[in-house]
């Protein structure tokens, strides 16, 4: 009885980034990146010709697409490889991915609409790209809501990783079909900024990549020790839960004529 | 196949029935047993007691096969019976809380259906014999809605002995039979399965001195078992389990026999579906056809595979969903069967649900719209668009089955990976219609064909995980 009852891993779980030397590193890069692309986006990178300053969300945009196509990716395999082996680590992994991964698809399409307002003149235009986005929004989204439906916790599990594989093999079935669905109807096209970027607009498309990736990944490994603490907490209380009921159970016993 | 349980009853001493060891079982942060360890001998009746809660319940699921082990082992005359849970399952007969049987059904369909999913061999002759026993022949064409609930309880009873298991495993089988219910029990459970191991939970010592010559305990999750008392006395000729593994194609079949025949008797599914789809096709006719009618083509092809997928939706929620109100899911799950088996004859019930809806409502568009819809095309597109959408739906509502509001869940998780194939039915109904078949549709059906093929490997590959509890 007593503490042996407890979950083994009681220890305190890996310290955020925040404190310590390594996040001290980590965040003074992010920090140097980001300004250092916040720079080359609005000051160094010449407005485009055509499109003028509103170009310049392209960086920010095409970073957060990126991201969110790997978050979505992130979360199929963190599935595949839970329902081999049933770490539940993976699984943790996986809903860090799916909500940041909503995140970024959101931003994505929000700043990929204002950019079409002012150059399509048009909030949303059924392009392949915007499809395909937006329908992985709602597949990522329902990934979530499915989550918070489901009681017992090693269920969940297990139905939300299958739930992600579908999703994950759904993407190139939905790409394919509305690359196809765009080439039999045209309507509209995108304007293809063409001819190859200059070379000051490339080197600023890079390094916000970079930056962005670097603050993606430190996100994430933010909220999937969020998503162990709070396991690990929920561990804790069922522990303490199941000594009150030996208590409980052991006062129990001690009246006469408890039980027939 | 590794089943060493009958080469070593031959080598030398009998391999226990059922040996647990160390075992902890319950719910991921509830074990309810901890470290139980039990052995019970062939032939030997044990009695399982203890307070509401102490983990009775728990420790027959986990026997059974229904539940899986948190830690520790259980074998069954040395077949692990987590490792080779099919093996295991021809061997065990469980009766649970609720008879899980099917109400449309008569008592002797319920128990001819269990014959035909456990494979075994004179099933008519076995069915007559456990319906004498149990005292049922004279309500055999009864629906299982129409018997009372001791009758009940003695179809369940029959449901759980029909395969001869050698272990059987029995929750509180005294419930709902009669004051004499004890006295009985012991004599049918001498001719249901003579010479197995079994354990009885109860609250009823009368029960327990009746039937079981040994007790053990169950307390806050501890298991105390007295010793064994007479090693000689005990009749130890199980009868082999009549049970054998049924090919996966005969399971799915047998499983879908009775799904179709439950659906003929009860018509919950038809009718309401047929009623949808009419009026879908007459509210989207007054929404986009009247008065400026300006994409004919378009709106058909849309309106009827837009419907297809809701109705779709709505079919597969009770497609296992009507399996969970009943209770029934679990009769399936107990069966040696490759359960992959159990989700084929699903797909397969509501392919042909979305199919005949499909064809209404081209049927009702072309009177409508006045266009000729029931073409080869159209129909070779239905086809391929039913089997995609019907691999999709399936795999949610299995998904669904253990969430809360499954109703509202189910369009949320089908429609976006749905969506593909609404683009490309659309595309291929389109482009036919249009009278380019081969060159225009040819892709989207090849599109179409993937799509289907890819979602139903990988829910045939990943339903035994999704239903596991």
């Amino acid at each position: 009885m007593g503490l042996m009852d407890f979950p083994e891993r009681h220890r305190p779980i890996g310290r955020p980034p925040v404190f310590g030397w390594r996040g001290l590193v980590a965040y003074t890069a992010l920090l140097a990146l980001m300004s250092a692309a916040l720079y080359l986006i609005f000051i160094f990178a010449p407005a485009e010709r055509v499109q003028g300053d509103v170009q310049r969300l392209l960086y920010g945009h095409v970073s957060t697409a990126w991201l969110a196509f790997l978050s979505f990716g992130i979360v199929g395999i963190s599935g595949i490889i839970f329902l081999w082996n049933k770490d539940t680590r993976w699984d943790s992994l996986a809903v860090a991915a799916a909500e940041i991964g909503v995140v970024f698809t959101t931003v994505t399409l929000v700043t990929g609409s204002i950019w079409g307002r002012s150059i399509w003149n048009a909030w949303w235009a059924w392009d392949p790209r915007l499809t395909t986005t937006i329908v992985l929004w709602f597949i990522y989204v329902a990934y979530l809501i499915l989550r918070t439906y489901i009681d017992d916790i090693s269920v969940r599990r297990r139905v939300a990783a299958i739930f992600g594989v579908f999703g994950f093999v759904d993407v190139p079935i939905v790409w394919f079909s509305v690359q196809w669905w765009r080439s039999l109807h045209p309507v509209q096209t995108i304007t293809q900024a063409g001819g190859g970027m200059p070379r000051e607009m490339l080197a600023t498309l890079l390094m916000t990549l970079v930056a962005f990736t670097v603050f993606f990944f430190i996100v994430l490994r933010q909220r999937y020790l969020l998503e162990r603490a709070s396991e690990e907490g929920d561990d804790l209380r069922a522990a303490v839960h199941r000594q009150l009921d030996v208590s409980v159970a052991a006062a129990d016993t001690s009246v006469p004529e408890g039980r027939t | 196949m590794t089943a060493p349980n009958l080469a070593a009853s031959t080598a030398g001493a009998e391999p226990p029935a059922i040996d647990v060891r160390q075992l902890t079982a319950g719910f991921h942060r509830h074990p309810v047993l901890r470290d139980v360890a039990l052995t019970v001998q062939p032939g030997e009746r044990v009695a399982l007691l203890g307070p509401n809660g102490a983990g009775k319940t728990t420790l027959l699921r986990t026997l059974a096969t229904l539940q899986q082990p948190l830690r520790g082992t259980v074998q069954v005359f040395d077949t692990d019976i987590v490792r080779h849970r099919r093996e295991a399952r021809r061997m065990i007969g469980y009766l649970g809380h609720t008879p899980h049987v099917i109400g449309h059904l008569t008592t002797r369909e319920n128990l001819d259906f269990l014959a035909s999913i456990y494979g075994i061999a004179s099933p008519e002759a076995r069915t007559s014999e456990v319906l004498e026993i149990v005292g049922l022949s004279r309500v055999e064409r009864r629906t299982a809605r129409e018997l009372s609930r001791g009758q009940l309880q003695r179809l369940a009873l029959a449901a759980a002995t029909l395969h001869t298991p050698r272990v059987l495993l029995l929750d509180e089988p005294n419930a709902a039979l009669d004051r004499d219910g004890a006295r009985l029990l012991s004599g049918m459970l001498g001719s249901l399965c003579p010479g197995a191991a079994i354990i009885v939970s109860t609250h009823d010592h009368c029960v327990a001195t009746e039937i079981c010559e040994r007790r053990a305990t169950v307390d806050a999750g501890r298991l105390t078992q007295e010793a064994p008392r007479d090693q000689a006395a005990r009749p130890s000729q199980p009868q082999p389990p009549s049970a054998v593994h049924l090919p996966f194609f005969n399971s799915s079949w047998a499983i879908l026999r009775k799904d179709a025949l439950v659906e003929w008797r009860a018509r919950e599914q038809g009718p309401p579906l047929l009623a949808f789809t009419l009026l879908m096709a007459i509210l989207f006719d007054i929404a986009f056809v009247s008065p400026a009618a300006t994409d004919t083509p378009s709106v058909a092809a849309g309106v009827a595979w837009a419907t297809l997928l809701l109705a779709a939706s709505l079919s597969g929620v009770r497609l296992f969903g009507s399996e969970r109100d009943q209770d029934t899911m679990t009769r399936l799950r107990l069966a040696p069967i490759d359960q992959s088996a159990v989700f084929l004859a699903k797909y397969a019930l509501l392919a042909l649900h979305v199919l005949i809806v499909g064809i209404v409502q081209l049927a009702v568009l072309s009177v409508l719209l006045d266009l000729q819809l029931l073409q080869w095309g159209v129909l070779a597109t239905l086809g391929l668009v039913t089997m995609s959408l019907s691999a999709i739906t399936a795999m949610q509502s299995a998904l669904v089955l253990n969430s809360r509001a499954r109703e509202v869940l189910m369009p949320l998780l089908a429609v976006p990976l749905a969506i593909p194939v609404m683009l490309a039915g659309i595309g291929a109904t389109l482009e036919t219609l249009q009278g380019s078949w081969v060159p225009g549709a040819a892709p989207w059906l090849g599109l179409l064909a993937v799509t289907a093929a890819v979602f139903l490997s990988l829910a045939l590959l990943l339903y035994p995980q999704a239903i596991e509890t």
